[in-house]
């Protein structure tokens, strides 16, 4: 899929950042319904700007950005529901007292609305969801009593609970092990797939999903490219967001240095 | 003992802290979830400084205790939202100022005020049957406005930032819970008093959060630990004469400690799932 489905998410020429700090400068990019996109850049460079940008909560201060052809600052709840959010994982406290099914029930919460109770369909919705990502034998299990990899489905699930049009995922394989990693990467394929959701996923981990992914956008407060993998991950174009933290390999892999493993 | 039941006094204070008890109970189940612990504490002495006024000036002292607790909890919840400093810091700050104030309302006033007192320390057995009115009045606005919006406080409890993002009007309702735990304190005044007050929200709820791992049986828990030591301390109070305060946040407190030493959580813990 291209730049030709119908577009979902619009950038035009927008700039995003605090009074004094630009964090995402003169951004044009637009997002189709069903495609899998792959958000890199460096640490700083506007990765979770973009992510707090596409869930509304961040209008730009100069061009616009369209959601669900709807401007940005006029998202309203019930658009945010459309997108189901994963964010950079928090450690959860392995005692708040919340199970897998209460969780993902969450994810209901803003579908619904205020005032409204869930029924015997939101659990069977959030049941589903749980099933779509191999946790439902875990429904009744304490949240804080899963492994990393474990919470990190049972809140993909939770934003599938909320029936999204899009999924956006932000650093999900933080923090965890590299079969968990590929093992995560793995489902949101296979959902990107198999419900024909959009997906978004921001990561500094290129290698884990440049086979994956219809499109690359390469951020560094700029948008220095956007396009089938085989076009970003070029040699001069990396070169030019990564500088020295770019290694690459015989076999045309591509390594950029984690940040975080130096501090 | 069973004697004691027949008095007009002991019904009311039983009635009064069985409410007191199970409104604490219940906001403190949100309080302890989402970190707003010392926010109790806090708007406890703002609405002693607001009583103190009152007798002061001759104003109404559980309206002015409203008004300080609610600018309280709002003056604390717009810091934290606006990030310029951490919310421990400007509570505490509040906690102080009002604090001072309140002892400067105290300093002004030309006769020693008992019934000032009675706000610091609580008299739930001089309960009368008007202040059990407001006290039930008051309850069931705060009780069926957490019903309400239950499914949403419990989200923003968990996480206020998955909340927002998901479609949950998660700022208002957090202002919300702010709201309610300064009506809860300025209800629960008289009868526990201003430092006794945050013992009532946070115990229950803490005792419980050790002995389960779901939302909805904590709250059961905690309305339960709640009014019964509530309604225990109160008996034990008028048997051996002691405060009333100080005996239900005493046995609640030992309830706690029995809980941490023996809490299932502590097993469990030992063998998580793989």
């Amino acid at each position: 899929m291209s730049e030709s489905a119908e577009p979902i998410i619009q950038f035009d020429h927008a700039t995003f950042g605090f009074p004094g700090v630009v964090a995402l400068q003169d951004i044009s990019l637009s997002i189709g319904m069903g495609e899998f996109v792959g958000v890199i850049g460096p640490n700083g460079s506007g990765k979770t700007t973009l992510c707090r940008a596409v869930l509304g909560l961040m209008a730009p201060l100069t061009g616009h950005l369209r959601i669900f052809d709807c401007a940005c600052g006029e998202l309203r709840c019930h658009h945010r529901a459309q997108i189901g959010y994963l964010p950079q994982k928090g450690v959860v406290d392995r005692n708040f007292p919340v199970t897998v099914l209460e969780t993902v029930m969450m994810g209901r919460y803003g579908t619904l609305g205020l005032f409204k109770r869930t029924t015997k369909k939101d659990q069977a919705i959030a049941l589903d969801a749980l099933a779509h990502v191999g946790m439902d034998a875990h429904r009744d299990t304490a949240l804080g009593h899963l492994s990393g990899g474990q919470q990190q489905r049972v809140f993909i699930a939770r934003a599938l609970a909320q029936q999204p049009k899009v999924l956006l995922l932000d650093e999900p394989t933080t923090g965890l092990d590299i079969t968990t990693q590929h093992n995560v990467i793995e489902l949101v394929a296979h959902l990107h797939k198999e419900l024909g959701l959009t997906v978004l996923l921001i990561t500094h981990d290129i290698n884990m999903i440049r086979s994956h992914v219809d499109r690359l956008v390469l951020l560094k407060t700029r948008l220095f490219a956007a396009g089938p993998p085989a076009e970003v991950l070029k040699p001069e174009i990396l070169r030019q967001v990564y500088g020295k933290e770019l290694v690459i390999t015989e076999k045309d892999l591509v390594i950029v240095e984690d940040y975080h493993h130096h501090h | 003992m069973l004697d004691l039941f027949t008095y007009d006094f002991m019904q009311r204070s039983l009635l009064a802290a069985a409410m007191v008890g199970g409104l604490c109970s219940v906001i403190g189940v949100f309080v302890v979830l989402r970190g707003l612990a010392f926010v109790g504490a806090g708007t406890a002495h703002a609405a002693f400084a607001g009583v103190a006024l009152g007798y002061l000036m001759g104003w109404p002292p559980l309206l002015l205790a409203i008004i300080f607790g609610l600018a309280t909890v709002w003056i604390t919840g717009w810091v934290e939202e606006k990030g310029r400093m951490k919310l421990d810091v400007s509570i505490g700050i509040l906690y102080t100022t009002t604090m001072a104030l309140a002892i400067l309302f105290i300093g002004l006033m030309k006769t020693y005020n008992a019934e000032v007192y009675g706000y610091l320390f609580g008299s739930v057995l001089s309960v009368t049957n008007e202040e059990l009115r407001t006290i039930g009045g008051l309850s069931v606005l705060v009780l069926g406005l957490i019903l309400l919006f239950s499914k949403e406080l419990y989200f923003i409890a968990f996480d206020q930032e998955m909340a927002e993002a998901s479609g949950v009007p998660a700022r208002t309702i957090f202002f919300l819970l702010l709201t309610l735990v300064a009506l809860t304190v300025v209800i629960s005044l008289k009868t526990v008093g201003a430092i006794l007050v945050f013992a009532m929200i946070l115990i229950p709820a803490s005792t419980a959060y050790q002995l389960t791992h779901s939302l909805r049986t904590l709250t059961l828990y905690s309305i339960i630990i709640g009014i019964s030591t509530s309604v225990t301390g109160v008996l034990i109070s008028a048997v051996w004469d002691v405060p009333s305060g100080p005996a239900i946040v005493l046995l609640a407190t030992s309830i706690f400690f029995l809980a941490i030493l023996f809490a299932p959580k502590r097993e469990r813990r030992l063998a998580p799932a793989a």
